[in-house]
Formats: structure tokens, C-alpha cells, sequence
């Protein structure tokens, strides 16, 4: 625990570890900034960084504030879908219906945040019911706005390189939020309110304030995502944006990473993603077996995931491990 | 009354009879172990396969096959405690890993099923005589009737095993004050296994009766039935045997009387937007009375 810190170190230790987070932040702009112009398999790049993204701003809700939203794909689906009927439907360009999304995804999470209250299996069952009831919502709205089973197309939108600058722009705005969620005092109030929240609620915190900005948070990327992977790939429809397998593959590639740490998602994501494509592209249905004893494996021999199990091995740089 | 509505309602408690012993099964598990079983569905599939490839290959009806799983359906589920659900309570959080590691077990047994059963679906070929009864002009399917028959001997033998026996007393002695139990020395891991076990092979059972009474299965649907195992055991309350029952027929009623008046994806959209305002207002469940929070 950080706590054994002696306090003398703990500015120093802050400081170090902010550097950490830099450097890294700074590979990653290194890495997916100019990969268009050299790279051949923009697709490659673009999935690690939504799959990074997705992870990333899962790990708010699960590592920083203690939920596990099951439902969290609906918020990808929303985000798909309002950005896709706002272009086809409404003509508003690209930007703006981007932008529709993000709103989108917002205000439904609002709307939901009464289940916050919620703990353990009621929230995750919950949030799962949630997913599914606006999948269903969607399929029964007229099919001249959402396209019906058919989805919705946007040919028109077609460019790939602008959609990879956009989900790069998404990317670096889920990594400030997760700057901001971790290392401002919100950081510490998210940490105490996972801890302990009615402790956390005597000393001062603001519980419900505090939890609503990192869920906010959560919702507005993976909406962003969704409409930004629908202008990449130029189609929407129902089952793929609400597929589960989407908040199954946030899940796994942040807890494989470890929850709680910023650097967390952005590993498990890149590693687990980079071998799933290896084995892909080969047996498309042991894709998913492999998936579901992945995350077996995972909560039974490594539950605190890569970074996790190395900050409790070293426990001494754990202070320095963003 | 109307025709259709009272066809409705009649099918509405054949399936909210089988619903009721998802909602039972998944019950028993969490009411002991803790343990939300996100597998669930796929298990019940996977009784639907055993039902067909006991009678494909060994000519059993679905009847008689029914004690064989249930026997088989235990031993995997007390085994499986073992390897997966003891482990967990050991975990810093033990309710959210148990939600993670069913739901990688669900992932992996749609996968298996899709790798040794193929996409199809199937359909069991289970026919009586005669095919089915008429009451005035409602219509009862002779295989529905026997599956309702099959529910209720089910429910029943359940309701004695955990009223009247001991190692269902003990069983609820667990939901009711894990701690206490331990101290009049009942061993807690060999009751938990059996409870695993219990509900595992009623799973296998329900899937029996779910390939005699809806027209196909695939392995893809075992998401749908775990899900409507949620509703159940919300609507139920968390955690309590026999409330999943009620909410087993009361939604099977709702979902039945919805598709008369609408259409399926509305009786779909009906049972999550019913689990979440239950959930919200009264999150003990209908019938609930523990506080199972």
C-alpha cells in the first residue's frame, strides 16, 4: 500500500511517477501518430487503438470506481448508432455527428446513473439488462431512421485515414481523462470511495459527485468509439454494435493489464489484442473459446493482472507505477 | 375472453413453469455459493444437446434420459466447483470475479458447442399420441403438457429436498447465516459442491424440457435463457429458492400475454424493462422478504 510511503518521498514519488506516465503517453503519440504514412495495415493500428481506448476508459468504472458494467457495449452501440443516423439520416457531417455521439452516450448514462447506487452483481446485472433492452429499443424504432435489420450504411463518409486521425484525437482525450480521474485529488477521492465509501463520505468526499464524473467519463468514450469505428468501417448494425463480445473484449484486455493502473488497459490491450489478431486470422471461432479461458486463467492464477502482479511482487515501485 | 389472450395465458404458464426452473437453479447457486451463474444458459443448451444425442444414439426419450443427466450434469458441477468456484472465495472480491469467470465459462462452452455441434438448429423429434388436446378452441400440445407435468414433479421434489430433508435444511441454513452453519459442523465445501452440482443437473433437466417444448435450440442461445434466468430470479428475489417460481410464471404469463399483443421483441423488451424497475424499487425481489442486498 502506498501508505507506508514515508511522507517525505510522496512528492518525489508523484513526480517520478507522472514521468512514467509521459514517457509513456509519448510512445504511444510516437507509435500511431505517423503509422500512416509508413505502416501497410492501418486497420492493425487502428483496432489496437480502439481497443486501448475501450480498455482505458473501462478501467474508470471498474478500476477507479469499483463497478463492473456488463452493459457496458451499449454505450458503443449508441455512440454507433447516433452518429450513423445524424450522417444518413439528418446529413450533418461527420464532425458534428461525432460529436451527437459523445452527447448521446452522455445523456444515456445519466439517465442511468440511478443504478450507481446499485452494488456488486444488482449493478452488473443491471447495466446487462440495460444493454439489452436498448438493442431492443433501437431494432423497434422506424427502420427509414436506424435502417432496421439492415443497418445502416455510409459510403458516402468513406475515408479511412481522417476516421484513423479521429480515433487517434479519441484515444489521447481517453488518456487526459484518465490523467485527470488518477492523479488529480478527484484520483484520490475515486480511490477512497472504492475503498471505503462510507469512510470516504465522513471525511468529506463528494461519493456521489466524485463517482458520476469517472462514470460520465466511461460513457462518453466508448460512444465516441463506436461512432468513429462506424465511419472506419462505413456500417452499422444492430448485432455487431451491440455484441457482447465488445464489453467482453474491454474486460478482458484491462483486467489483463490490471484494473487501477493507468498503464494497465494500454498493456493488456496491446498485447492480448496482438496475439487475438495472430490467432484470428486463423480459426475465427477458437477466437472466442480462447477469449473465455483467457479470462478464466486470468481471475483464477492472475486477478490483479500484468501490471498488478508486478506492483505486488515489487511492492517497492508500486508508488511509481501510474 | 378472448381467444388469444387465453392461449396466451395457457402458454404463458407452460413456459413460465420453465422459466421458473432456470430462475430455481440459478438460485440455489447464488443463494449458497454467492456465485451469479453467467453460464447458465449455455449449461441448459447443453442438457438440450444431451436430451438429442440420447435419444440419437442410445434411442432414450427424453424421459428416461432425464435421470442420466441429472446424474451427469451433478458430477460435472460438483467437479467444476472444485477447479473454478472455490478458488474465487478467496479473491479480494469475490462476487465480481465469480460474474467474470461464469462469464468466460459461458464464452467457452457457446464456443465448444459451436466447434462440436455446428451452427444448426436443431430440434428434438418427440411426438405423442395423440399430438394434442383441445379445450374448446385452445389448443394444448400433448408435449406441452407433459413438460408442464415434468416442471411441477420438479419444482415439487425440490421444495421437499429443501423443506423436509436435511441436507436441503443445511442447504438453506447456508443462504440464511453462512458463518452459524459452520460452527454446528457442516462441511461447507462438500454441501457447496453439491450445491453446484444440484443446480447444474437441474439445468441439464430444464434443457431437457426446453428441447420438448420450444421448437429449437443452437448454441447460440444459451445467452437468451441466462438472461431470462436474471429476470426470474430478480423479479423472485436474489437468492430465494422458491420466490423464483413466482417469478418464473409471472413472467412467463407477462412474456406470453406481451407476444399475443405485440411481438417477441416487445415480451423481450417487457422482462428487462420489468427486472430493472424491480431492481430499483424493490431490489429484494416481489416476493422476497430476507434482505438478500
Amino acid at each position: 500500500m502506498p501508505m507506508s510511503a514515508p511522507q517525505g518521498n510522496t512528492e518525489k514519488s508523484s513526480h517520478i511517477k507522472f514521468l512514467i506516465w509521459g514517457i509513456v503517453v509519448a510512445a504511444i503519440v510516437a507509435v500511431f501518430l505517423p503509422a500512416p504514412l509508413f505502416a501497410s495495415n492501418l486497420s492493425f493500428l487502428f483496432y489496437m487503438m480502439l481497443w486501448i481506448t475501450m480498455a482505458t476508459s473501462f478501467n474508470f468504472v471498474a478500476g477507479l470506481a469499483g463497478y463492473m458494467p456488463f452493459g457496458y457495449v451499449a454505450f458503443y452501440g449508441i455512440g454507433a448508432y447516433a452518429t450513423g443516423v445524424l450522417y444518413k439520416t439528418f446529413g450533418l457531417p461527420i464532425p458534428v455527428a461525432l460529436a451527437g455521439a459523445a452527447l448521446a452516450g452522455v445523456t444515456i448514462g445519466l439517465l442511468v446513473a440511478p443504478t450507481l447506487r446499485l452494488k456488486g452483481v444488482y449493478f452488473g446485472i443491471v447495466s446487462l439488462a440495460l444493454a439489452m433492452a436498448m438493442k431492443l429499443v433501437i431494432s423497434l424504432m422506424p427502420s427509414d431512421i436506424t435502417g432496421g435489420s439492415l443497418g445502416l450504411i455510409l459510403s458516402a463518409a468513406n475515408d479511412p485515414v481522417a476516421a484513423y486521425y479521429a480515433m487517434f484525437v479519441v484515444l489521447m482525450g481517453a488518456l487526459a481523462a484518465g490523467t485527470w480521474l488518477t492523479m488529480s485529488r478527484l484520483g484520490t477521492a475515486l480511490r477512497a470511495i472504492r475503498d471505503d465509501s462510507e469512510a470516504a463520505e465522513v471525511v468529506g468526499v463528494n461519493v456521489v459527485g466524485t463517482r458520476l464524473k469517472a462514470w460520465i467519463m466511461a460513457t462518453m468514450f466508448p460512444a465516441l468509439v463506436g461512432g468513429v469505428e462506424a465511419w472506419y468501417t462505413n456500417a452499422i448494425d444492430l448485432d455487431s454494435s451491440f455484441n457482447l463480445l465488445v464489453t467482453a473484449k474491454s474486460i478482458v484486455y484491462a483486467m489483463a493489464g490490471g484494473l487501477g493502473f493507468l498503464v494497465g488497459p494500454i498493456i493488456g490491450a496491446s498485447t492480448l489484442y496482438g496475439i487475438d489478431q495472430l490467432i484470428w486470422r486463423h480459426f475465427p471461432t477458437l477466437n472466442l473459446l480462447i477469449l473465455g479461458v483467457v479470462i478464466i486463467a486470468l481471475m483464477l492464477l492472475l486477478p490483479r493482472g500484468i501490471v498488478g502482479a508486478f506492483a505486488q511482487r515489487f511492492s517497492r515501485f508500486r508508488r511509481f507505477i501510474p | 375472453m378472448n381467444e388469444l389472450l387465453l392461449q396466451g395465458l395457457v402458454n404463458g404458464i407452460v413456459v413460465g413453469l420453465i422459466y421458473a426452473l432456470i430462475g430455481v437453479s440459478l438460485n440455489v447457486i447464488f443463494g449458497v455459493l454467492r456465485v451469479v451463474n453467467f453460464a447458465h444458459g449455455e449449461f441448459i443448451v447443453l442438457g438440450a444437446y444431451g436430451a438429442y444425442f440420447a435419444q440419437a444414439w442410445l434411442g432414450l426419450s427424453p424421459l428416461l434420459a432425464m435421470p442420466l443427466i441429472f446424474i451427469v450434469f451433478g458430477m460435472m458441477g460438483y467437479g467444476l466447483y472444485f477447479v473454478l468456484v472455490k478458488r474465487l472465495a478467496r479473491s479480494n472480491d469475490p462476487e465480481h470475479a465469480s460474474l467474470l469467470v461464469m462469464f468466460g465459462l459461458s464464452l467457452v462452452l457457446g464456443a465448444l458447442m459451436l466447434l462440436a455441434f455446428e451452427a444448426d438448429a436443431r430440434s428434438l423429434n418427440f411426438t405423442l399420441d395423440p399430438p394434442f388436446l383441445m379445450f374448446g378452441n385452445i389448443i394444448l400440445p400433448t408435449t406441452k403438457l407433459l413438460g408442464l407435468a415434468v416442471a411441477v414433479v420438479v419444482t415439487g421434489a425440490l421444495a421437499f429436498f429443501l423443506y423436509r430433508t436435511l441436507p436441503g435444511k443445511a442447504l438453506r441454513a447456508i443462504i440464511m447465516n453462512r458463518d452459524a452453519i459452520q460452527i454446528v459442523g457442516v462441511d461447507l465445501n462438500h454441501l457447496s459442491a453439491l450445491t453446484f452440482g444440484l443446480g447444474l443437473g437441474l439445468a441439464g433437466i430444464t434443457g431437457i424440457l426446453v428441447s420438448m417444448i420450444f421448437p429449437s435450440f443452437s448454441p447460440f442461445i444459451g445467452q437468451d435463457y441466462t438472461l431470462i434466468g436474471f429476470i426470474v430470479i430478480v423479479l423472485g428475489g436474489l437468492g430465494h429458492p422458491i420466490g423464483a417460481v413466482a417469478g418464473g410464471i409471472l413472467f412467463g404469463l407477462a412474456e406470453q400475454t406481451a407476444m399475443v399483443f405485440f411481438s417477441g421483441t416487445v415480451a423481450m423488451l417487457l422482462g428487462f424493462v420489468l427486472l430493472i424497475a424491480v431492481i430499483l424499487i424493490r431490489p429484494a425481489g416481489l416476493f422476497g422478504v430476507q434482505n438478500s442486498r
